[in-house]
């Protein structure tokens, strides 16, 4: 299944900035959300976490963010293990949420130096940061606005300017366009994929979207439902920048799809036959 | 068959015309309402006439004697209310917070909830005589229980999500409180003071009735009581317009102002 | 490093100890508040009414049959005023939250109604027609109906207008959807405006006895404290406020859970 031609367009990487071994975490203590999953990303990486809906993927940020402790397994972030809330010693992590979550009484600009302050960014360095990432997403003329004058789209750019801003050692992006509409998704992801060529951030990437995640990443890891573990990993080794209707694309998108049908529990083709009969 | 939405012309001058529809509408609602006190002052014998009120508007407005007693019970109202939006913030916090003393705090202000007015006004009577002290004693233990109410429900919805941002981006709890936690609590904190205002203001008069000599509620009853019934009503349009007048252009532009960050974008229709 | 899970039996025990904190909460609560009752009968040298005066009144109160008259006398006042102006006001406030333009009309008689000091209307009704039982009632409905309308218009605005929507595709009527689908909606905001007016009837009910009437609990708690009688004041409230949760508990608490049903 993995296709293993590394072209030269693969970025130089320290290969395992991030490692996820053997983890184990539950939602409330009972239900398990993930089993022994594994995940290694190298700095610089886009890597996507593909899975069904309720599969546990967005649990695998949370543990990786700190904010829910594993049952079992380890997380390393650049050297770090990541351990609950914990000292300055610890990453930074930029989180995108699919909702996202800012605070909708202050303004953009706001939401995103309260967020460096607590970070303990100097006051000297946000005003530059602000302006920096606010024009790299194309934002910058809503810098006093408040969230909720700003369409869905805008709203989820401020919330990438955040992740962005924090400088972080890895941005986690949680299924960060689902909500949106077609055409601005597709504008969003294409402008995420020049973002990170430009910023060189280590990016893991959750979605429900083979394509999404195809067009995106430079590995996939496709998950099993839950509870949810590595059911296989895929390498994209097309050139960038891509295009989203390429057909090296949709040779793997076909690839994964015939792969994941019956694991992720839908029917195959001959169910559909005789419903039809 | 259920309605057609209303002013379901789109056209901008359709949208024109239903405000003003509707202003013609809560216009001819105030004109039924004076219809009924023209229709009471012919028909009843102390129910003064509408000229009659009228005419004595500007003596009355004159008469220099009428101010202190005017802002005897603005103090009150106001000093009572703060007290009353301090303690039910208090309460609603330790309520929020359960455990031992939250469920007491929870029953204590349950039942202060139907404490009838009159009940605390004889109370206060009794405790502390016909001093000032009891009118705020008063106003301020029949609105207390209402602003713990609707704070605890502020404090009950705390907003998750906000809190889960908040704890993967690593806000400290200095920072947590002031820009999640407060602002959350601002529109709960207006809603308490919109209501307990407007309640306020009617128990202070029950309770200048029942308690002291000064104050708008005590001109109303010595009014009366003198059957000087253009003075009674005289007193009951000031108290009203205070009331109504500070509600709606003092409270209700601050409120707005404060909440504007609500107001969604043009974008959506 | 791993946390362990709590167990089944951990939330058993969770629970216990919920209710067990709540019985602590109640008795904490009442001695406390005896407590410093108490304190204030020392302090204030025999004005307040010492907790034994209070008992020993509450019990003769209790045991008086022309006592529970006076009872029965409030309360059916005050069930006559809040059904009345439940009634009413739903009318009122289901028109004005479906239409605008009732709203319009009807916005400013609610807001002048709401901002009347109760003696006010008690005082205005009594005039009008004499010191008898209709005229105090008629002003008390009058005086409750802006706010059960303003609670009910609430109710209604936060309706769900994607139902409205399939009601009128699916040809509903007008019976069936002020039934089944707002009907439903606005249940908790009904029961809520009830239970409001319900109490505000008691209270305003008290002050028109205290008044006007010579009879009625609140006319007796009025005697009470005429004849410097404070701990029959207090026991009487308290004997009524007792009967009233009683009545609570038996009407509403069903209704509120048969009305909460589906959402399980």
């Amino acid at each position: 299944m993995t296709d293993v031609h590394r072209t030269e367009t693969r970025p130089e990487v320290e290969d395992d900035y991030i490692r996820v071994e053997n983890l184990e975490v539950s939602y409330d203590g009972t239900t398990l959300a993930l089993a022994d999953m594994d995940l290694v990303a190298g700095k610089g990486e886009f890597v996507a976490v593909l899975g069904p809906s309720g599969c546990g993927k967005s649990t695998l940020l949370h543990a990786m963010s700190g904010v829910v402790r594993p049952q079992a397994g380890t997380i390393r972030i650049g050297g770090t293990a990541v351990r609950g809330s914990m000292g300055d010693e610890a990453p930074l992590i930029g989180y995108v949420f699919q909702d996202h979550r800012l605070l909708p009484w202050r303004t953009v600009e706001q939401n995103i130096s309260i967020v460096l302050r607590a970070n303990g960014v100097a006051v000297t360095e946000v005003d530059g940061r602000i302006d920096r990432y606010l024009s790299m997403l194309q934002i910058d003329r809503f810098r006093r606005s408040w969230p909720m004058r700003l369409s869905g789209g805008q709203r989820q750019r401020v919330s990438i300017a955040r992740a962005l801003a924090l400088q972080p050692a890895v941005v986690l992006m949680d299924e960060p366009f689902s909500t949106l509409d077609e055409v601005t998704a597709r504008l969003m992801r294409q402008q995420l994929a020049e973002l990170w060529q430009e910023s060189g951030q280590t990016i893991v990437f959750v979605t429900h979207s083979i394509r999404e995640a195809l067009f995106l990443a430079d590995r996939v890891y496709v998950l099993t439902k839950g509870p949810a573990s590595v059911l296989d990993v895929v390498d994209v080794s097309v050139a960038r920048p891509r295009r989203y209707e390429d057909p090296m694309l949709t040779e793997l998108e076909g690839r994964i799809v015939d792969r994941v049908m019956r694991v992720w529990g839908y029917e195959g083709p001959e169910t559909t036959d005789e419903a039809e009969r | 068959m259920t309605e057609r939405p209303e002013g379901s012309n789109h056209a901008p001058g359709g949208r024109v015309r239903e405000r003003w529809i509707n202003l013609a509408l809560s216009a001819a609602g105030l004109l039924s309402l004076m219809l009924l006190w023209w229709f009471a002052s012919r028909t009843t014998t102390f129910v003064p006439s509408i000229s009659d009120v009228i005419a004595a508007v500007p003596a009355f407005l004159d008469d220099e004697d009428i101010w202190p007693d005017v802002v005897a019970t603005v103090r009150r109202v106001f000093g009572a209310l703060a007290i009353a939006m301090v303690a039910g913030l208090a309460a609603a916090y330790v309520m929020a917070r359960g455990g031992l003393w939250g469920q007491v705090v929870d029953r204590y202000v349950s039942l202060m909830l139907g404490i009838p007015s009159t009940i605390a006004a004889l109370l206060a009577l009794f405790i502390f005589k016909r001093s000032e002290i009891g009118v705020y004693f008063v106003v301020a233990i029949i609105t207390f229980p209402f602003v713990a109410l609707i704070l605890l429900q502020g404090l009950r919805t705390a907003d998750r999500h906000l809190d889960e941002m908040s704890d993967v981006y690593r806000l400290p709890a200095t920072t947590h409180l002031r820009h999640i936690s407060v602002p959350h609590l601002v529109p709960y904190t207006f809603a308490a003071l919109r209501n307990e205002y407007a309640h306020a203001w009617k128990v202070v008069v029950l309770a200048e009735l029942f308690a002291v000599n000064t104050g708008m509620g005590a001109r109303f009853a010595r009014a009366f009581d003198r059957f000087l019934l253009v003075d009674a009503m005289l007193w009951l349009l000031v108290f009203m317009i205070i009331l109504l007048g500070t509600e709606y252009l003092l409270l209700l532009p601050v409120e707005r102002r404060v909440l504007r960050w609500r107001e969604s974008g043009a974008a959506t229709p | 490093m791993t946390e362990a899970a709590p167990t089944l039996v951990e939330g058993v025990g969770l629970r216990t100890r919920e209710r067990n904190r709540r019985i602590q909460a109640i008795v904490l609560a009442w001695i406390l508040a005896l407590g410093v009752w108490q304190l204030a009968t020392i302090v204030s040298d025999g004005w307040v009414p010492s907790l034994a005066r209070i008992a020993t009144a509450f019990v003769e109160d209790a045991t008086d049959p022309e006592i529970w008259a006076e009872i029965w006398i409030t309360f059916r006042r005050i069930l006559i005023t809040s059904v009345a102006a439940t009634a009413i006001g739903i009318t009122l406030g289901v028109a004005s939250g479906l239409s605008r333009r009732a709203d319009a009309f009807f916005r400013p008689i609610v807001v002048i109604g709401m901002s009347i000091p109760d003696p006010v209307y008690i005082i205005v009704a009594i005039l009008v027609l004499g010191t008898d039982e209709s005229s105090a009632l008629i002003a008390l409905v009058i005086a409750l109906v802006p706010f059960v309308v303003t609670i009910v218009v609430g109710g209604v605005r936060a309706r769900d207008r994607g139902l409205d929507e399939m009601s009128a595709v699916y040809r509903l009527g007008r019976r069936r959807y002020l039934l089944d689908v707002l009907g439903r909606q606005v249940a908790p905001s009904l029961l809520a405006a009830t239970r409001t007016s319900f109490a505000f009837a008691w209270k305003l009910i008290v002050l028109v006895e205290a008044l006007t009437q010579p009879e009625g609990i609140g006319a007796q708690i009025y005697y009470a404290f005429r004849l410097l009688r404070p701990d029959h004041m207090i026991a009487l409230a308290l004997l009524f406020i007792i009967v009233l949760r009683i009545v609570e508990a038996i009407v509403f608490i069903p209704l509120e859970r048969r009305l909460f049903r589906w959402m399980d």
